[in-house]
């Protein structure tokens, strides 16, 4: 049979394993087609191909426009692995862009992405959570994942998934959590995120301060959170080496003394010295969180009576260059001095 | 017909070939198949009428009749001289044909001298055997000659075509392509790490507004729970107060309503006759109840 190719030994750098891309606008419809192919290595080569040509806005619209979603969403149950990682890593590349998060809304692509939720290979897993995780970035998105009743799931894979995996588990649950946290309180997060606390990793301690800063937001969370005593263990984060993890570490601290309980919790574990002593650290959001927790503290009166000592602490903070930590200082000293 | 075959018999007998022609006539039914006739079992090799030796040299059917000893004798005696004239024909017999009609043969000697035939080539006979157990050598290759004209031709560099200047074009798209794809995946994560980042700023302040928004809901809270539980003390208070002041009045006025109670009482009961003699109110009853109620009415003043 003829070939386009002169030879039957291919020339050395030419890909074997990717499909040919046909010209112009002909491109994506050719790979549309050879998709829904029954041989596996038409499949496989397609994928291949698609998994370059997306890093192109204009081609991810063509794509969604064409109807790719419906196909891949059909590969996502394919039974070989490489079909299913490539497929993953096409709709993780998709999500990137504003298009591809819109159509993944539009044809509900995120259930789909879910039932891979159990898969075998850990490539195709750890590609669908970062798809869940720029997805969760966007509101929109975040309220997709919602709505699909993935959190309870999420929060249950934090136990028993892999490393990296969990960073981006905890990353979506942040996300997530802006838009509504019942659900992750009633799987028990709370418990699951003070062991990750603890964790050796840095980046894991971080992200768990992190989404237990958005879950200690709504009362019940700061209830929960007073409930399992993690409040100690927050207090002894706050002299953690990285900045991330103190950060997060003294929001987190800052939404759970809202409450009385807490604020009383908080002074018992002996929170104000590490606090003050995080008013002058170098990141900003280190300094505002600080300020903010010890302002919380300093709403009770014994805070207040301890506090009232260390106001020039925070006046030296009022001519900081971050606009909303000077504001914040103001207030503080503001909450410090009142008298009843 | 008849005489046409005859002449044609005649020519035939005449030249010496033979034919034979007869009216057709319908065969007798024949059996097709043999009947069992008797087998006479004979061996090949012993039965008299096979002919032994040579076939070719006899004569059609030598035995005629039973042969006479003498009739023999003088066939063999007739052979044995026929054989004898032969040799000594041959004999004599030139190689040469017979001579022509008018001719005679004549040996004639054409040189004076016989001359020896020295002229002979010294021939030497010969012989190798190869060794009786040598493999047979393999067949060496065979290179036909070769035939034709060797031509040859050479082409200079530059002659086909300039290299530099054809591979722009093929390189420039290579190498756009490549760029081309790289800059696009650079771009993705550069714009993915600037929404990110602009999304952390956005969330510190977020945070943080959140959870002074928080606070002062909480200070609110607290403040009007603090107001409302001082209002609520109060009031009760005041409810005490008036309660006390309220008692403390209805006790002093009980006091003096009670004051005179006893006087009065007194002299109302006195003023209805409720303290009176009993010896005068039973003389008074006597007169009523003479029958014979004493008990009765001793009782009742008692009472």
């Amino acid at each position: 049979m003829a070939h386009a190719r002169i030879s039957a030994k291919l020339p050395p750098d030419i890909d074997p394993t990717k499909a040919a891309i046909a010209f112009g606008e002909r491109a994506l419809p050719k790979l549309n087609e050879e998709l829904q192919s029954p041989e596996l290595l038409t499949r496989q080569r397609a994928l291949m191909a698609l998994c370059d040509l997306v890093h192109d806005p204009e081609n991810v619209y063509q794509a969604i426009q064409l109807g790719f979603l419906d196909n891949l969403k059909y590969l996502l149950l394919d039974h070989d692995s490489t079909v299913r990682e490539k497929t993953t890593e096409v709709l993780y590349i998709m999500a990137s862009h504003n298009v591809g998060r819109d159509g993944f809304i539009k044809y509900g692509v995120i259930p789909a992405l879910s039932q891979l939720l159990n898969d075998p290979v850990d490539i195709c897993r750890r590609n669908m959570h970062r798809a869940f995780e720029i997805m969760a970035e966007l509101p929109r998105g975040a309220v997709g994942i919602v709505d699909s009743s993935l959190i309870s799931s999420l929060v249950l894979k934090l136990k028993t998934e892999l490393d990296e995996i969990q960073e981006l588990i905890l990353d979506t649950l942040s996300g997530c959590l802006c838009i509504e946290a019942f659900e992750a309180l009633a799987t028990g997060a709370v418990s699951i995120l003070k062991e990750k606390l603890t964790h050796p990793s840095v980046a894991i301690r971080s992200k768990a301060a992190r989404v237990l800063l958005g879950i200690s937001v709504p009362l019940e969370g700061k209830n929960i959170v007073w409930d399992e005593e993690v409040i100690p263990v927050l207090v002894s984060l706050l002299e953690d080496s990285d900045p991330e993890v103190r950060a997060n570490a003294a929001g987190a601290l800052m939404n759970a003394t809202i409450t009385t309980q807490g604020k009383y919790a908080a002074l018992s574990a002996d929170a104000i010295p590490p606090l003050l002593k995080l008013v002058d650290d170098e990141t900003s959001k280190v300094r505002l969180n600080a300020i903010k927790a010890l302002t919380m503290l300093s709403e009770a009166p014994e805070g207040r009576k301890t506090l009232l000592n260390h106001v020039d602490l925070f006046r030296g903070q009022l001519n900081d260059s971050s606009e909303a930590v000077s504001r914040a200082a103001k207030i503080a000293i503001k909450v410090i001095e009142w008298k009843p | 017909m008849l005489p046409a075959r005859n002449q044609e018999a005649m020519a035939a007998a005449a030249s010496g070939t033979y034919s034979y022609c007869s009216r057709p006539r319908a065969l007798p039914a024949r059996r097709r198949y043999r009947e069992e006739e008797p087998v006479r079992y004979a061996n090949l090799m012993y039965d008299r009428r096979v002919v032994r030796g040579n076939t070719y040299a006899l004569h059609a059917l030598p035995w005629v009749g039973s042969p006479d000893p003498l009739e023999i004798q003088r066939q063999r005696e007739a052979h044995r001289k026929a054989l004898a004239r032969k040799r000594a024909k041959e004999q004599h017999q030139s190689r040469t044909p017979e001579p022509v009609e008018g001719r005679k043969h004549v040996d004639v000697q054409t040189e004076l001298y016989l001359e020896e035939l020295g002229d002979r080539i010294i021939e030497v006979d010969v012989e190798c055997q190869t060794d009786a157990f040598l493999d047979r050598p393999p067949t060496p290759l065979f290179i036909p000659a070769k035939t034709g004209r060797d031509v040859a031709t050479q082409i200079e560099e530059g002659e086909l075509f300039d290299f530099d200047i054809e591979v722009k074009p093929m390189l420039e798209v290579l190498i756009g392509k490549i760029i081309e794809q790289a800059l696009l995946e650079v771009m993705e994560e550069e714009e993915l790490a600037n929404l990110r980042a602009h999304q952390y700023a956005y969330e510190e302040l977020r945070n943080a507004e959140l959870a002074e928004v928080q606070r002062l809901e909480e200070q609110e809270r607290r403040h009007r729970e603090e107001k409302e539980r001082r209002k609520n003390q109060q009031s009760q208070l005041l409810q005490k107060q008036k309660e006390t002041s309220e008692k403390i009045a209805a006790r002093a006025f009980a006091q003096r309503y009670l004051a005179d109670l006893i006087p009065s009482v007194f002299s109302s009961l006195r003023d209805s006759g409720y303290f009176y003699d009993p010896v005068e109110r039973g003389l008074y009853y006597f007169s009523f109840f003479f029958t014979g109620s004493i008990v009765q009415c001793s009782l009742y003043i008692y009472f």
